[in-house]
């Protein structure tokens, strides 16, 4: 019998004790990488021999529990590795090498962003959560996080305890923060897919995927009193297999609480749930791939949610920041208390012992209890003279703390359990994985093509108004509740009628005269074809988003949330690196430092036709500071007889837009985005808004001109009459583009006539022009180019094919 | 220095209404305390004049909702609310408040069972007020208040016991048409003395104008009232109230 077998052998037998040391010294390489697939680590070869030799430099055996806290930190999920891995990158034929996509093109951007405004941005990258400053005394926070493998399983279960990891992460920023809001944006495959075109058992059919999701965000951020403000949701066929589901939230925090240290004599407590058998392996699972067999076999990485045990412990933790007994906190995200404690005593070092863990069930052993994901737990740094205080709180709000341990100031991770010592780590070489090395190609897939002539240019509007990408949300918006809490100001559903689309949200923040914007930005359709393009297009549309709502432009920070498939294909990877330049880009020109981020890999199915992978996709999401209530503006039309201005130049790229996929037209050249000009665009509209001088503006996304004009007048207040004569625009731009084409940086305002010279003043020598006018005298949407009446449709009409495209699905 | 009248809100474990409802009571001129279920006793009520439940909820609400509270409340002070009523204090319930006092058998018999959508409900509804109710004064007689529930579809033992409370005045106000399906469209129940009311729709959610979906919304009260929403006068009315009859 061979090492391995025997090592497999051993492992595959019911320990006979708590812990075991395992004899990994004497492996090679394919041995090693069986006992890493057999314990579920998801560690490489590579990585596997680089443990053997740590435990060589250190003549000793890892125990079973070492070897899983080893998995859990160095895994894709909590590592991020291939973010800072080596990548030899070739694109369009150039070659260049990337050293770490982070620290080039996310964490040194957003530094020199950092030095050019200081005292905005409070705290970013190390934390939980980025902060930026509100006010002299309170800072705002966001973090968004994905959930895609479990939802894909469980979709219930899966978002509920997505919502509820993201919630546990503000309330572990900095000392403490407060979740003032929520963003849920999903990615799934058409609600009219037939089953036939689900090409492996057991994959759910994504209207059940979809229902499940909705539901499960709606059960717990809805018990947890947190508003969801603010969404968006893709259809497409590469989402089938990989649906995708990003959570965010936001907090708010007194600037005196963000700072936090862990020091020697402290002890480490934990309240909240209990520890059990649920969510073993979220971490690991979640950085590999799908497959039918997922199905069946990684139902014990999904875990169950509990919202009111989580809203005790943050009623606990906000009301202990508030008596200062907290020094440091975190949350238990994948990897349980490995690496909650293992974050916190990584510098500093200290002692967990596992016999003081409350268990949901007996005979857990020790690597379960310490990696264990169960939910609703926090881990938290105190003085010993606070103990007593904090206990009463957990009586209070009826949460259950435990004594975990103590940090000591030794540097070494160390976990006792029944007695023995069953981990003892050296947190420094914890923290040094083995730098990937990738190779990523990319060429550029657009062509020119000739747009379609519009001869029912009202039909196409219908065709897009009727599209999944477009319709509206209505249906899921009113599960969640999105104005507990009292402070959602813009709303998402806005207008007259209280049913018209709104932009960015715009919540007021109890203690501040200033008020916080949330935007999101997702459009994978243009990375296939050009993924630079979707990056920068992405940071565009959600910082106009938020400058439309009223924010001042030069105080926005955003966060980049990626997902692809395979990062080990070529081609997938160049595409990722390509986005990361494009949002790298746009960032350093807008002035919006990301703040925080997160990636997710392996978003791929082996189906029975060969592996399916998603495409990949940006979030860019954001918070931005709104100076005065007054500066609120809402995207949906006021009054009659106003004027409507289009601001930025209308170009003639189809690629990407709804119309183009339509239309068939899918490798159409996709537009660009001119960010210094389109910055310089946006400060003249806060100018204007500071003035009052604007009534309401929508941004032009998804349906070009013609869909985001209907989406404004759905408020119901007036009928449109448009003449896209003196449209600004670029060179050759056809009719189709100017009505559906979707170039970024446009905006479509409705001022006063009155104030019409003011605004032309402020924005002379910029693409700007007035189209028409909001019509009391009929309740259509025309729009005409000259005497060519290119669209002329009852409002009700169109209203109603975009309020119903979804519902019938939901 | 003026004394407020002190209003006590009770906070059970999934309450998460209590900020904002504590938020507007303060603004119209009450003196508020959040006191956890934990802490309650009887004592916690002496000098209070108003027993708050806000929306949440409470244990989750996976039983019915409102049942838990009610389980513990009668365990922690058993009588002690219904003395509070008996000896003139108000209680004022809103969505699960109004539900755990309907439970509590401190309002007209009814259970608030689920939506006829089957669905959580988040948005606004227009309501009008049915009878004289203390905490209803100064609302015009039709108002707007953002309505964010599952299960607040009012129904009695019989169609006729609902029919029997539009008559009474027991159904002090109601949606103008059917949002959830409430019987007789009902959203709001007082009791017999007029100082226990429950009702769904949440008003300290529409505290200031600006709460309201349409920027261009306009407070009928006028243009001096231009800071407030309808839900600062539900408060306020209740203040009224209160102080009046000390």
């Amino acid at each position: 019998m061979s090492d391995s077998e025997s090592i497999l052998d051993q492992i595959a037998e019911a320990p006979a004790d708590h812990y075991r040391v395992l004899k990994i010294s004497d492996l090679d390489g394919g041995k090693l990488l069986e006992l890493s697939q057999f314990m579920h680590l998801s560690l490489s070869e590579e990585d596997m021999l680089a443990v053997q030799e740590i435990y060589k430099d250190w003549d000793r055996e890892p125990t079973d529990v070492e070897l899983e806290v080893i998995a859990q930190t160095w895994s894709e999920h909590c590592k991020h590795r291939i973010f800072g891995a080596d990548i030899d990158h070739e694109v369009n034929g150039e070659k260049e090498k990337v050293k770490s996509l982070f620290k080039t093109y996310i964490y040194d951007v957003s530094q020199r962003i950092f030095d050019s405004k200081p005292g905005f941005v409070l705290s970013a990258f190390h934390d939980n959560a980025g902060f930026i400053k509100l006010d002299d005394n309170l800072a705002v926070c966001l973090k968004a996080e994905t959930h895609n493998h479990p939802s894909a399983i469980e979709p219930y279960a899966g978002a509920n305890t997505g919502i509820g990891g993201v919630v546990r992460d503000i309330l572990g920023a900095g000392k403490g923060a407060k979740p003032i809001a929520s963003l849920d944006v999903f990615c799934f495959g058409a609600p009219d897919t037939t089953m036939d075109n689900i090409k492996a058992e057991d994959v759910l059919h994504p209207l059940g995927i979809m229902r499940g999701v909705v539901r499960g965000v709606r059960d717990y951020g809805n018990r947890m009193g947190i508003p969801t403000v603010s969404g968006a949701i893709q259809f497409d066929n590469s989402y089938i297999y990989n649906p995708l589901v990003y959570c965010g939230t936001a907090g708010l925090i007194p600037i005196k609480y963000i700072d936090k240290e862990v020091g020697a004599g402290m002890k480490v407590i934990a309240v909240g749930g209990r520890t059990g058998r649920d969510g073993l392996h979220g971490a690991t699972f979640s950085s590999a791939a799908l497959d039918t067999e997922s199905h069946e076999s990684d139902q014990q990485a999904v875990q169950i949610g509990n919202p009111i045990e989580e809203k005790k412990a943050a009623d606990f933790v906000l009301a202990a920041r508030d008596a200062d007994l907290i020094e440091f906190i975190t949350d238990c995200g994948a990897g349980g208390y490995s690496s909650a404690a293992g974050e916190m005593l990584e510098e500093c070092g200290g002692t967990i012992n596992l016999d003081n863990v409350t268990l949901k069930e007996p005979g857990m052993v020790s690597w379960e209890i310490f990696i264990s994901e169960s939910q609703e737990r926090m881990v938290l740094a105190v003085k010993e003279g606070s103990l007593e205080e904090l206990q009463k709180l957990a009586d209070l709000y009826e949460t259950e703390l435990i004594i975990l341990g103590d940090a000591d100031g030794s540097g070494i991770l160390k976990v006792t359990h029944h007695g023995e010592t069953v981990c003892q780590l050296d947190c420094s070489k914890l923290h040094t994985a083995p730098t990937r090395h990738l190779n990523a190609k990319w060429e550029l897939k657009t062509e020119s093509v000739d747009a379609p002539a519009i001869d029912k240019g009202g039909e196409d509007l219908k065709s897009l108004l009727s599209d999944f990408s477009i319709v509206s949300r209505e249906p899921i918006i009113r599960e969640y509740d999105h104005e507990v809490q009292g402070n959602t100001i813009l709303k998402p559903l806005a207008g007259a009628s209280g049913d018209a689309p709104q932009d960015a949200s715009v919540m007021r923040v109890d203690g501040s005269e200033h008020l916080m914007s949330m935007s999101v930005s997702i459009l994978p359709e243009w990375g296939k074809t050009d993924p630079y393009a979707m990056g920068t297009a992405c940071v565009d549309e959600c910082i106009r988003q938020m400058v439309a709502s009223g924010a001042d432009p030069d105080r926005l920070a955003i966060l980049d949330n990626f997902c692809m498939g395979n990062p080990d294909a070529e081609e997938e990877l160049g595409a990722l690196v390509e986005t990361v330049k494009g949002i790298a880009a746009a960032a350093e020109s807008y002035g919006a430092p990301f703040v925080s981020g997160k990636d997710s890999f392996y978003n791929y199915f082996e189906t029975d036709e060969g592996p399916v992978s998603i495409p990949v996709t940006i979030l860019i999401s954001g918070m931005g500071i709104v100076e005065d209530a007054s500066h609120v503006t809402g995207s949906s039309l006021r009054c009659r007889d106003s004027l409507i201005v289009v601001i930025g130049s209308t170009e003639s790229e189809l690629g990407g837009s709804v119309y183009a996929r339509q239309k068939g037209l899918t490798n159409a050249t996709v537009p660009g985005t001119d960010m210094d000009a389109a910055m310089g665009l946006y400060r003249k509209y806060y100018e204007c808004v500071k003035q009052g001088l604007i009534l309401s503006a929508h941004d032009v996304s998804e349906g070009g001109l013609a869909v985001t004009l209907a989406e404004a007048a759905f408020s119901g207040k007036a009928g449109l009459e448009i003449d896209l004569s003196s449209l600004p625009t670029g060179e050759d731009v056809s009719v189709a583009a100017m009505l559906f084409g979707e170039s970024p940086s446009r905006l479509v305002v409705e001022i006063a006539l009155e104030n019409l010279e003011k605004v032309a003043e402020i924005f002379e020598g910029q693409p700007f022009a007035p189209l028409g006018r909001a019509a009391g005298e009929h309740s259509n949407l025309k729009v005409t180019r000259g005497d060519d009446v290119l669209i002329d449709e009852p409002l009700d009409e169109l209203k109603s094919l975009w309020k119903n495209g979804l519902a019938q699905y939901y | 220095m003026e004394e407020r009248p002190r209003a006590v809100l009770l906070k059970f474990p999934g309450t998460n209404c209590d900020e904002e409802t504590a938020r507007a009571l303060e603004v119209v001129g009450f003196s508020t305390e959040i006191v956890p279920i934990s802490a309650l006793t009887t004592e916690a009520l002496d000098g209070v004049k108003l027993v708050m439940l806000s929306g949440g909820f409470s244990y989750g609400d996976y039983v019915m909702s409102g049942r838990l509270a009610r389980l513990v409340t009668e365990q922690k002070i058993d009588g002690a609310l219904k003395e509070f009523r008996d000896n003139g204090g108000y209680l004022l319930g809103i969505c699960n408040g109004f539900q755990i006092l309907t439970q509590l058998g401190l309002l007209p018999e009814g259970s608030l069972v689920e939506n006829t959508s089957g669905r959580f409900q988040c948005q606004w509804v227009k309501m009008k007020k049915q009878a004289d109710c203390p905490f209803l004064t100064l609302l015009p007689d039709e108002f707007e208040l953002p309505m964010a529930h599952a299960e607040g579809r009012l129904v009695t033992m019989t169609a006729e016991d609902a029919e029997k409370y539009r008559e009474n005045g027991a159904a002090a106000v109601t949606y103008n048409e059917d949002v959830n399906g409430s019987f007789e469209h009902i959203a709001g129940l007082q009791d017999e003395t007029g100082r226990v009311f429950g009702m769904m729709p949440h008003p300290e959610r529409f505290l200031y104008r600006e709460d309201h979906y349409d920027p261009d919304w306009e407070n009928p009260a006028g243009s001096d009232e231009e800071k407030w929403g309808s839900g600062y006068y539900l408060f306020r009315s209740l203040y009224e109230s209160v102080t009046s009859s000390n």
